[in-house]
């Protein structure tokens, strides 16, 4: 089905509010103006204080912003704590490494001085038993 | 013709100065001459007469409010296209109000393809009001403003191509609803 931007126009002609419009209009300025009034003052006279009207706002805001601040504190310092013992056990294990190095250098000296002992041990029992009856005789 | 609208422009000027000053009287006069206006985009977007006078005094009672910062005639009128376009917006969104009517409730069909019909502007209406929020307040304010794309696209704060492409787009909707509307009451009828 056509229609003409003419016939648009028509459908969409500017209605009437109707006679009464405009006084309906200006009693509720007039409603809103005595109801505003009340409201403006108590807002002059605490202007100051004007914020503390908005205090469910403000304990919502403060509240939010505490449990923000003690959750991001909370979980800086349980990272602080937790880095602090890496390091601890870090160097705990450091340490103990030193320890074990410095008692297998000891223990390898330990049979380095044991093994020339035993060696030379060695050396004395394997002396000829001739040898051993001539000097025991000269010594006689 | 000029002399008069300027005549006109003095007028509101001098009223818009003495509704800032709190001349209710010249407020009145504001209100009557913008009253049509407001009420209309308010009524063919929302098809309630209630809602819309509804809609239409708080747009005043905004307008009494911010009196001292509309600068012009002109800046009057953009003002009122503006917030009364952005309320019925919010007013559509608010109560979901897309509603198409029955068609057992529209008239019985006479012979279709006349000019100014009116079975065919009851279907044009009924029609626009089935199409999307923004659609149809563009061809309110194209239709019943006679604005322009670059003014709606002002008013509404969208690029001016959106608009020509959006109100195309309507226009074509709204011939294809129509088509359809009629063609069903076709139907029913035979």
């Amino acid at each position: 089905m056509h229609f003409s931007e003419d016939d648009l126009r028509e459908a969409l002609k500017r209605k009437d509010p109707g006679p009464d419009f405009t006084q309906r209009v200006l009693a509720r300025v007039e409603q809103a103006k005595t109801k505003g009034k009340p409201a403006q003052s108590a807002k002059k006279n605490n202007g100051f204080f004007a914020w503390w009207q908005l205090r469910p706002a403000w304990t919502v805001a403060v509240t939010a912003v505490l449990l923000l601040g003690f959750g991001w504190g909370g979980y800086q310092y349980a990272e602080y704590r937790h880095q602090k013992q890496e390091a601890i056990m870090a160097e705990r294990h450091e340490k103990e490494l030193q320890e074990a190095e410095r008692a297998r250098d000891q223990a390898i000296l330990a049979l380095q001085i044991a093994r020339s002992k035993l060696n030379h041990v060695l050396q004395q029992t394997q002396v000829p038993a001739v040898e051993s009856d001539k000097i025991r005789r000269q010594r006689l | 013709m000029e002399p008069i609208a300027g005549v006109e422009d003095d007028r509101l000027k001098l009223a818009l100065t003495r509704s800032a000053q709190g001349d209710s009287l010249a407020f009145a006069e504001l209100v009557r001459e913008h009253q049509g206006m407001v009420f209309s985009i308010a009524y063919h977007f929302l098809r309630d007469r209630a809602l819309a006078e509804d809609l239409a005094q708080e747009v005043f009672l905004e307008l009494h409010q911010g009196l001292d910062r509309i600068q012009s005639p002109a800046h009057l009128t953009y003002w009122l296209r503006r917030v009364t376009a952005n309320r019925c917006i919010d007013q559509g969104r608010s109560k979901q109000r897309r509603r198409e009517l029955a068609l057992d409730d529209a008239p019985e069909p006479v012979a279709a393809e006349q000019p100014a019909d009116p079975l065919l502007l009851e279907k044009l209406q009924q029609s626009l009001a089935g199409l999307p929020e923004k659609q149809r307040l563009m061809l309110i304010l194209r239709f019943q403003e006679g604005m322009g794309p670059a003014e709606i696209a002002d008013v509404l704060e969208i690029p001016v191509n959106t608009v020509k492409s959006t109100l195309h787009r309507s226009l074509a909707d709204l011939r294809r609803g129509l088509t359809r509307k009629i063609r069903e009451v076709r139907y029913a009828f035979f």
